[in-house]
This record gives structure tokens, C-alpha cells and sequence, in this order.
């Protein structure tokens, strides 16, 4: 599984379609994220910018390689393996992105609530930082493997249903990564850190069932 | 085992049954747009059936496609090198192999080019290189052979003689019926999306052929399952005299210079002239003839 990751790694790498998602997030953090702005607000901001990033990073992974190096990989280690393989790579770059933006949110942002009364001591929001951006990366990830190869082939379809899909788990009221979300924006107002512990387990089960769905060899054509 | 696209779609292949042994060349015959890709896909694992199943453990496996034009953003040797891991060989030892195998087929200097410069055949090169790094136990050919120069393909016949040699199941599809003719253990032919068997036994000899006399140790039996099934006869002198295509020539004198006790090799020629019947052939002939020193 290294050498496969290894592999993905390098192509999404080298290829530079990795440019395009990360310097739209780049924008999008730049924009909304300012110096001296309350910590959990622009924490829960980042975070939920990762989300739509991840999706597409992932789909990046999934579809770099022409049919045929493809057909190559998935029978030197097996077509489940292989498309995991590419599925983990999305989800571990945009997993660096969301802790690269984390900690420049920490770094930048004032410790303290909204109305600037309350302090808000950094590591714990640091940590509830990570998990939200975690819930984001997973959710994403998810998004990205149910809405590209091998379940949607169209890439129009592709794209629409990815977009709608991010848009979906991001406002929808109890999905992991607006739960998360939610309570860094409203923990903000009262200078109050939620971890979101339950919404980061909902995550990686739904992240884990998206992957075992797209790695089903009966869907797999390599 | 089975397969169709999409959920109510014709089937492209039904009620095949198929067996892999080890030390066996196996030819896939068939019209165009009959399945023969598809069946190569279903045993090299690329693509899962929809009906029945694949039983036994998961061989050591390698696939190289028809078409290999491979945009990826590696150098030659670099992708090499990823496939040699990905094969689960260590990072020094890919770099090697994959040196080792470019050569080979004659594109060394290519190992610096990135794959997206390299020409048509010399992209089909690598892919060809890329199967043969980790010592497949089984090696998938969709017409391998297509794009490849003339020395490329002679040395292509020689490596897939040499993985059977060495016990592996090779399956190819080529459009060129002489196409290792000599030494295909079996052919099948799809029909009707059915598989049935087309002949058993070798076809005619037609390549060139070499002749080869070996001594072996005192009272030593012949080795089992010599690669190329070499007709051998004994010669006066107490040694014995094989005749073998040539592209198992270097596989035969492999596995006789190897064996245990170890042969010792006396002569080497070409063959004179084609052999006369090919029914003859086969590892448990053997015919005395006179030999002249």
C-alpha cells in the first residue's frame, strides 16, 4: 500500500493539477481568514473550505492516470487496492492542507471570543480546529469518492453531483461537518470550545463505508 | 465465470471456465469486439466478473495493454521504479531491474526521457519492461507485441519462454498466428461468447531452431519439464543432442546449465533445415539415430 501511495502521491504531485483546489482555498482562507480576527470563527471558516477541496482532490486522484497505466497498477496489486490507494492520496494531501491552515489560523488570529471579552486558550481550540477541519476532510472525501469513477462515469454528472453533494453536507443540520462547524462559529460567541468528537467518529464511519463502496471490485472495470 | 457492462446489458462473456496452470503458454484466439480483452481483464484482476468467480490465491500478477501511451509525469526509469514497489521489490533493486529490462529491449537511452516524450513504441517498450520486473507469476499480454520493433519482439518471444521456463502462466492475445506457435501449450478461441479449446497440442515448427550438445552426469536422467519440450536424442559418445526453437534456446541452456548436478554444454549450432513432423514432438521421444561425430 506505501508503493501505491507513493505513486498516487507523485502523480498528483508532479502533474500540478494539485494547483488548481489548493490556490482556490489559498483564496478562499486569504479572504475570510484576517489578521486579529476571533480564532474559533476563522477555525470553523478554514475548516469548512476544506470540504469541497477534498472532493476535488480526491476525484484528481481517482481519475490521473490514463485506462491503460491504470489497467497496469489494478493487476499488479488488485483494482480494490489500487483505487483505495488513490482515494487515501486525495484525502492525505487535502489532510496536510487542512493542518497547513490550521496552524495559520492559530497563528494569525486573536485568542479570544467574538466580542473580544473572553479569552480563548489556543490549545484547545487548536484541537477542536483540528477535528472540525478533519470532519471537513472526511466528509469531502467521501463526496469525492461516491461522485466520480467508478459509481458516476459522466463527468458532467460527475461534477454536478459533486458540487450539490459538498453543498449538501456542509448545510445540512446534523451531518458531521456542519455539526463541527456549527459549534467553533457559535462556541466563538461565547468564547466556549466544543470538541467535536461524536461529529469526527460520524466522519470516518461515513468516510470508511463512501471508500468501501467505491472499492467494490464488482464496480471496478480497473 | 461471466460478465456484461451495465445492469441488463448483453453479455460479453458467459459460461467461460478457465484454468491457469503453472509452466503453461496460453493463446486467446477470437474475432474482433468477441471478448478476448475483457476475458485477459477478468484474469489479470483489472476487471471482477458478474457471474461465477476467480478461485486460488492471488498470483504474483502483470498486464501490459495493447496501447501504452502512458502521459504520466514520470521518466521512463521512474515509473519503472514505482511498478517495482508497487510489485513489492525494494527501491534499489527496481532501479536495477528496470535498467536491466530497458536494455533489454533496447531502450536504455530512453530511461532518462519523461513518458509523454517517448515514442509510440518505445512507451510500449516500458510497459513491457514493467511486467517483466517483478518476476510474474502470471503475465497478461493484450497484443503486447504491437508497436514493438523486430528485435523488441524476438526479445519478447525470449523473455515469455523464459517465465514459462521458470513456472509461470503466460496468456496472450496477438493478431499473429505464428505468434510463439511453436511452444503455446494451449489454445482457446472465444466463440459466441463461449471459450472452447482450439488445439491442444504445439502447432508445426516453423522458426529457427538450435541444436545443442550436452553431457550430462554419469547415470543422471534427463531434467523434468525442460523449457521448449527440446526434442533430444542421445549421440554416440554418451551426451545428448537437443533441438529447440530458438527463442527457447537461452531458456534451455539456462535450465541445463542449472540444473542439479549441473550439465555440461558441448556444442552449439543452428539447426539445419525444419523438422520433419511435428506430431514427433514431445518431451517423452526419443529417437535413436547414428550420429556422426
Amino acid at each position: 500500500m506505501n508503493a501505491l501511495l507513493r505513486y498516487q502521491t507523485a502523480l498528483l504531485v508532479r502533474s500540478q493539477r494539485w494547483l488548481a483546489p489548493v490556490l482556490l482555498y489559498a483564496a478562499f482562507v486569504g479572504v475570510g481568514v484576517q489578521w486579529g480576527q476571533p480564532v474559533l470563527d476563522s477555525l470553523g471558516y478554514a475548516a469548512a473550505g476544506l470540504l469541497p477541496v477534498t472532493a476535488w482532490l480526491v476525484q484528481l486522484c481517482v481519475n490521473q492516470e490514463p485506462p491503460a497505466a491504470r489497467a497496469v497498477i489494478a493487476a499488479a496489486a488488485g483494482s480494490p487496492r489500487a483505487h483505495l490507494a488513490a482515494l487515501l492520496a486525495g484525502t492525505g494531501c487535502a489532510g496536510l492542507l487542512g493542518v497547513a491552515a490550521t496552524a495559520v489560523v492559530l497563528l494569525i488570529s486573536r485568542p479570544a471570543g467574538t466580542d473580544g471579552a473572553v479569552r480563548v486558550a489556543l490549545l484547545p481550540a487548536g484541537t477542536a480546529g483540528l477535528l472540525a477541519a478533519a470532519c471537513c476532510v472526511l466528509l469531502g472525501a467521501a463526496v469525492g469518492a461516491l461522485c466520480t469513477r467508478p459509481l458516476l462515469h459522466r463527468r458532467g454528472w460527475s461534477l454536478a453531483a459533486t458540487v450539490f453533494a459538498s453543498l449538501l453536507a456542509l448545510v445540512t443540520g446534523g451531518s458531521p461537518a456542519n455539526t463541527a462547524v456549527t459549534g467553533l462559529v457559535t462556541g466563538s460567541r461565547t468564547g466556549t470550545v466544543h470538541l467535536p468528537v461524536l461529529p469526527f467518529a460520524v466522519a470516518v464511519v461515513l468516510a470508511a463505508a463512501a471508500a468501501a463502496l467505491a472499492c467494490r471490485p464488482a464496480f471496478l472495470r480497473g | 465465470m461471466g460478465r456484461r457492462y451495465g445492469l441488463g446489458g448483453p453479455w460479453v462473456l458467459r459460461g467461460v471456465d478457465i484454468d491457469l496452470p503453472a509452466h503453461t503458454l496460453i493463446r486467446i484466439e477470437g474475432a474482433n469486439g468477441t471478448g478476448k480483452s475483457t476475458l485477459l481483464r477478468l484474469l489479470a484482476g483489472i476487471d471482477s466478473p458478474t457471474q461465477g468467480r476467480i478461485t486460488g490465491q492471488r498470483p504474483r500478477t502483470a498486464y501490459v495493454p495493447e496501447r501504452f501511451s502512458a502521459a504520466l509525469p514520470f521518466t521512463a526509469a521512474g515509473y519503472l521504479v514505482h511498478l517495482g514497489r508497487i510489485h513489492g521489490l525494494r527501491t534499489p533493486e527496481a532501479a536495477d531491474r528496470a535498467q536491466s529490462w530497458l536494455a533489454r529491449f533496447g531502450a536504455a537511452d530512453h530511461a532518462r526521457t519523461p513518458l509523454p516524450e517517448l515514442s509510440k513504441g518505445t512507451s510500449q517498450k516500458v510497459a513491457v519492461a514493467q511486467a517483466f520486473l517483478a518476476e510474474p507469476e502470471l503475465l497478461i499480454l493484450d497484443e503486447a507485441w504491437t508497436g514493438l520493433d523486430t528485435a523488441a519482439r524476438d526479445e519478447l518471444d525470449r523473455a515469455v519462454a523464459e517465465r514459462v521456463a521458470a513456472g509461470a502462466t503466460v496468456v496472450f492475445v496477438d493478431h499473429d498466428p505464428r505468434r510463439l506457435a511453436e511452444s503455446v501449450d494451449t489454445v482457446f478461441r472465444i466463440e459466441r461468447n463461449g471459450l472452447r479449446t482450439a488445439s491442444g497440442a504445439r502447432t508445426a515448427q516453423t522458426g529457427p531452431r538450435v541444436r545443442i550438445e550436452a553431457e550430462g552426469p554419469p547415470g543422471a536422467a534427463l531434467p523434468a519439464g525442460l523449457p521448449g519440450a527440446p526434442e533430444h536424442t542421445p549421440t554416440a559418445d554418451g551426451g545428448v543432442r537437443f533441438t529447440v526453437a530458438a527463442t527457447h534456446s537461452d531458456a534451455l541452456l539456462c535450465a541445463l546449465l542449472t540444473a542439479r548436478p549441473p550439465w555440461h554444454i558441448r556444442q552449439l549450432a543452428a539447426a539445419p533445415g525444419p523438422v520433419q513432423d511435428p506430431a514427433a514432438d514431445g518431451p517423452a521421444h526419443r529417437t535413436p539415430t547414428p550420429e556422426a561425430p
